[in-house]
């Protein structure tokens, strides 16, 4: 076992009860009376999420984040296999895989996984993206030893000891999944369409996460050990130990329970290079809404790159608040819009800037794109104020913090910062990204970002009512 | 895009954001086990050697400590308004709600929505600042300003850093005493508010949480609308309306000012007294005083049918039938019952439906928490093909709990995560004023969750096992909301336990009304 940075220990004492440093300085906001000079003179808030951070001898990296201010413990697996990673004919398999790191093993039979822990008080959840498959399982302090022993179990023979049952059964409950979030929910068919639109086909984020159907029925017991045996080794994973626990306990756990699992050779991630849009991708979904929906998608920079940041501030600039550039424009101003989001999508090999909106009755989509068009033409023509940019900052910052009250949010955060940046502490340094934004540079990011002649324009319009709905007495006119 | 492995917004809510102020949690009642001694030696473990399994059996555990949850503190402001106050140091935030106990189970039967509509129109101008000024200047400080109500209460709520607070809570305090009612903003929010009413009736999901109360308490009672009203109603109500509901449901004499965070009595006496809530007093006028709606009406087994388009992927189900009050002394072991039926992953209708059967992403069970008599409900989306093998299941689920309880394992399991809820309730200031907004809501003490959490770590297997009739299927109301032709064959063809029958199909509207027969 190799201690790679214990640099940051020294804080943990200090901040023995509050296991997070904020440190903010007094007002920053601005007055109507003094604007933008007072902000800029006021020094950035730090923050500081203690951790250590080891790599064992067969490359899992394990990181250790001390807060004994409840007796809780959060266990975070993070394995870098996402959806990109798919073979042809298997769309939706990382995530169907992630579902069957549930199924149980020899030592651990079917169902006995969630059953141990929850006996224990102990819950769990996992989610699977583009990029990356994350694990985590919450739990008192107590239970650290059985969670760390459930995950070394399946991080050794999850593979080995997969069958067609298994399989069956959470492709079932994924194909569910894919019914209930996307197929019938209003305007959920865009996630699965918006991706094909995007990239070209052979692009590694071509197909959506949670794959097609005939992807998912097509998966084998085989696909699944393969798999298994290339992206789930240590060396592909590491993990994260956050709350209330004795580190040296958890280390000396660790290497006994992951320090046999064989290091492996991790096969290329597909190549994907961000795409150039040539022109305007137009289509229309139609489908069971009562109101249109305009989607209008850009690519944009990816994670942590340059101008990644600005992506998110112009989200914040474009949609948050009633001041912000579109819902001003297009629903307070104006009746165009009955609810309007703009968001940077962050990935890896590039991201996304997706805009959508949700037309008034009566309105035409035609219009309302115009009507963002032109508040998009006015965020590349002009910078925005300083005060403007100032208050997207400080609304970012405050949702930062505030998510990090949660222990297994703030065991999260270092692992993305981990499996992105290669460094655990990256906190501070993703903050002050957004502290560097400036309206220049946020102008010149917009430029080369919103390009009206490379972009997508999807549209969700309703289903034509062949017969008016029956109705009780409190029916829609 | 992100997939999660469950579902967490429906299913696995229950009263789990529990919070109090008691002594110590009784003796565990878990087994005593003895230390652990599979994983955690002294010092580092040399390679682990050659052996049948170099992970050791399952490690066994230390026994449970107690836990002391940290007390709130009560006390009244100068304006007569009480305040619960839990300080958290852990991170520079505050959180405050300011809660009524006057809700939409006190709308009038003509305007439904109006509780729901009034908390909206709260920040839409207010003071001295307009609409746009109010959302600006929450903004610029950083902070978060929600307005909203629920069937027992009408609530503002305020997130922000330590450093604004003061500032920020000027603000809030404008909100709640003096907002503008303004008849502009008045058009733009209530137009909106019809159309989501409209957009309502698209979403599967929407339409259940609809129709589901509407069935089993009336249509038109208190607990019987949604929260947010009705298309038809919503036109009844105008900014008179609004106004004088405020008046009536919005005043100091029984708010309750929840504050957490990293905040001291004395500056939440300060900022109160120096802001618009100093000079809030209750108006000469009638006010609106808490609602006890009656219990559902008792009746026998029926089945609901909502339409939906032929094509639809998936139905929801629903088994809906009267649940208990809060303040009922049954309540929190219910919760117990209702965490091994239907409140976690390994519940016995999502280890049914989800991982035996694969009809679902997941089923779930609550409780409502409601001041006068609630609802229980099950609930899952299955795909439309398994709309009736899904149903009979539930009810063979139900049933089998309501006649044999639980099993000792259960209880065991039930009790460890009551006492793990009760520890993670207090990670996030926001959560934490949420709940107790709630409790005083409710009409309950700032204590109710660690008391609560006491008796229910008492609970025996045999008690629970007679309360367990309360999830007894047979008188229930059954709501599909699915594809009429594809449901109905499927539901003919399907044993209910005990002999029962299903009833002939009520066909139902999206808003929550019986379809008249032709």
């Amino acid at each position: 076992m190799r201690l790679a940075s214990n640099a940051r220990r020294a804080g943990a004492l200090m901040l023995a009860s509050a296991a997070l440093a904020v440190t903010i300085p007094a007002a920053t906001a601005p007055t109507k009376a003094a604007p933008a000079a007072k902000k800029a003179a006021a020094p950035p808030p730090k923050v500081d999420i203690p951790f250590t951070k080891e790599i064992l001898s067969n490359g899992l990296t394990v990181i250790f984040h001390e807060d004994h201010a409840l007796p809780l413990v959060t266990v975070d697996l993070l394995v870098k296999v996402g959806s990109r990673h798919e073979e042809a004919r298997r769309t939706g398999f990382a995530h169907l895989f992630e579902h069957l790191m549930f199924m149980g093993t020899a030592r651990v039979p079917t169902k006995m996984f969630d059953a141990w822990m929850e006996t224990e008080g102990g819950w769990n959840n996992a989610s699977t993206g583009e990029d990356r498959t994350e694990y985590y399982d919450v739990g008192p302090a107590r239970a650290l030893p059985l969670l760390l022993w459930l995950e070394a179990d399946r991080f050794a023979s999850l593979g080995k000891e997969m069958n067609a049952d298994k399989l069956k059964a959470q492709r079932d409950v994924v194909r569910n999944e894919r019914r209930q979030t996307s197929e019938n929910k209003p305007y959920g068919k865009v996630e699965l369409r918006l991706p094909e639109l995007l990239y070209p086909e052979g692009h590694p984020y071509h197909h959506p996460v949670i794959g097609s159907h005939e992807d998912l029925e097509a998966a084998t017991v085989p696909d699944v050990k393969a798999f298994f045996e290339h992206f789930y080794v240590p060396n592909n994973v590491s993990l994260v130990v956050a709350g209330d626990f004795e580190p040296q306990l958890a280390r000396a756990s660790i290497q006994a329970l992951f320090g046999s699992l064989p290091r492996a050779t991790v096969p290329p991630a597909p190549v994907g290079v961000q795409p150039k849009l040539s022109g305007v991708v137009r289509e229309t979904i139609v489908d069971n809404v009562e109101l249109p929906k305009t989607i209008i998608a850009y690519h944009s920079p990816a994670h942590f790159a340059p101008g990644d940041a600005e992506m998110d501030l112009a989200g914040v600039i474009l949609e948050h608040g009633k001041a912000s550039r579109l819902y001003k424009a297009l629903v307070y101003d104006r009746t165009l819009a009955q609810e309007v989001t703009a968001t940077q999508y962050s990935q890896d090999l590039g991201s996304y800037f997706g805009i959508e909106a949700i037309a008034q009755p009566g309105v035409k989509l035609e219009d309302l794109e115009a009507a963002i068009d032109a508040e998009v033409a006015k965020l590349v023509d002009k910078p925005v104020s300083a005060e403007e940019l100032q208050r997207a900052k400080n609304q970012y910052e405050t949702s930062f913090v505030s998510r990090l009250q949660s222990v297994s949010a703030r065991a999260a955060l270092l692992n993305r910062y981990e499996a992105g940046k290669g460094d655990p502490g990256f906190a501070e340094k993703d903050l002050q990204r957004y502290r560097d934004v400036t309206s220049a540079s946020l102008q010149a990011v917009m430029k080369s970002v919103l390009d009206p002649a490379a972009r997508v324009v999807l549209r969700v319009v309703p289903k034509p009512k062949d017969a008016a709905p029956a109705s009780g007495k409190g029916g829609a006119p | 895009m992100r997939l999660d492995r469950r579902l967490t917004a429906f299913i696995f809510t229950g009263a789990f954001l529990v919070i109090g102020c008691e002594e110590n949690l009784p003796a565990p009642v878990v087994p005593t086990t003895p230390p652990p001694t599979a994983s955690a030696p002294g010092t580092p473990a040399p390679l682990p050697p050659a052996g049948p399994d170099t992970l050791g059996p399952k490690p066994t555990l230390a026994p449970p400590k107690a836990f002391d949850p940290p007390a709130p503190q009560v006390f009244t402001a100068a304006n007569g308004m009480t305040v619960w106050l839990l300080e958290r140091r852990a991170l520079p935030l505050v959180a405050v709600t300011l809660a009524i106990p006057i809700g939409s189970a006190a709308d009038p039967k003509e305007t439904q929505g109006l509780a729901w509509i009034t908390a909206s129109m709260l920040d839409e101008g207010a003071g001295t600042r307009s609409a746009v000024q109010i959302s600006t200047a929450i903004d610029d400080l950083g902070g978060s300003l929600a307005t909203g109500a629920t069937a027992d209460g009408s609530f503002a709520n305020l997130s922000v850093l330590k450093k604004s607070f003061s500032s920020a809570f000027k603000i809030f305090s404008d909100v709640v005493a003096r907002p503008k009612l303004n008849a502009k903003e008045w058009k733009r929010v209530s137009d909106l508010w019809k159309n989501d009413l409209k957009k309502r009736a698209s979403d599967a999901d929407d339409v259940a949480r609809v129709v589901a109360p509407a069935a089993l308490f009336g249509s038109d009672t208190p607990y019987g609308h949604p929260a947010d009203g009705r298309t038809a109603t919503a036109e009844k109500i105008n900014l008179d309306t609004v106004k004088a509901f405020y008046a009536s449901a919005w005043r100091p004499d029984q708010a309750t000012l929840v504050v957490a965070g990293d905040i001291t009595k004395d500056e939440v006496l300060k900022a109160i007294s120096d802001g618009a809530l100093k000079a809030w007093k209750a108006p000469t006028t009638p006010k609106l005083t808490p609602v006890v709606p009656p219990p559902p009406p008792a009746g026998s087994l029926r089945l609901v049918l909502v339409d939906r388009p032929a094509d639809a992927a998936q139905s929801v189900i629903a088994v809906v039938r009267e649940g208990v009050a809060a303040n009922d002394p049954k309540a929190p072991l219910l919760d117990l019952v209702n965490t091994a039926l239907g409140g976690s992953f390994t519940s016995r209708l999502n280890q049914n439906l989800r991982e035996e059967h694969g009809w679902t992403y997941g089923a779930g069970s609550r409780f409502a928490e409601t001041r006068g008599t609630g609802s229980f409900t099950a609930r899952a989306s299955v795909v439309t093909e398994a709309t009736g093998p899904a149903l009979e299941q539930m009810l063979l689920e139900l049933n089998k709990m309501a006649s044999s309880g639980l099993s000792e394992d259960e209880v065991s399991k039930v009790l460890a995560q009551d006492r793990a809820d009760l520890v993670q309730s207090y990670e996030g200031v926001g959560g934490i004023v949420g709940r107790l907004a709630k409790l005083s809501m409710l009409g309950l003490p700032p204590e109710f969750d660690a008391a609560a959490s006491r008796a229910r770590q008492q609970a025996t297997r045999a008690r629970l096992g007679e309360l367990a009739s309360a999830v007894d299927p047979k008188a229930t109301t059954i709501l599909i909301v699915g594809p009429r032709a594809a449901v109905l064959p499927q539901l003919a063809a399907i044993k209910l336990p005990g002999g029962l029958k299903l009833p002939a199909p009520e066909l139902w509207d999206a808003e929550g009304y019986l379809i008249p027969a032709k």
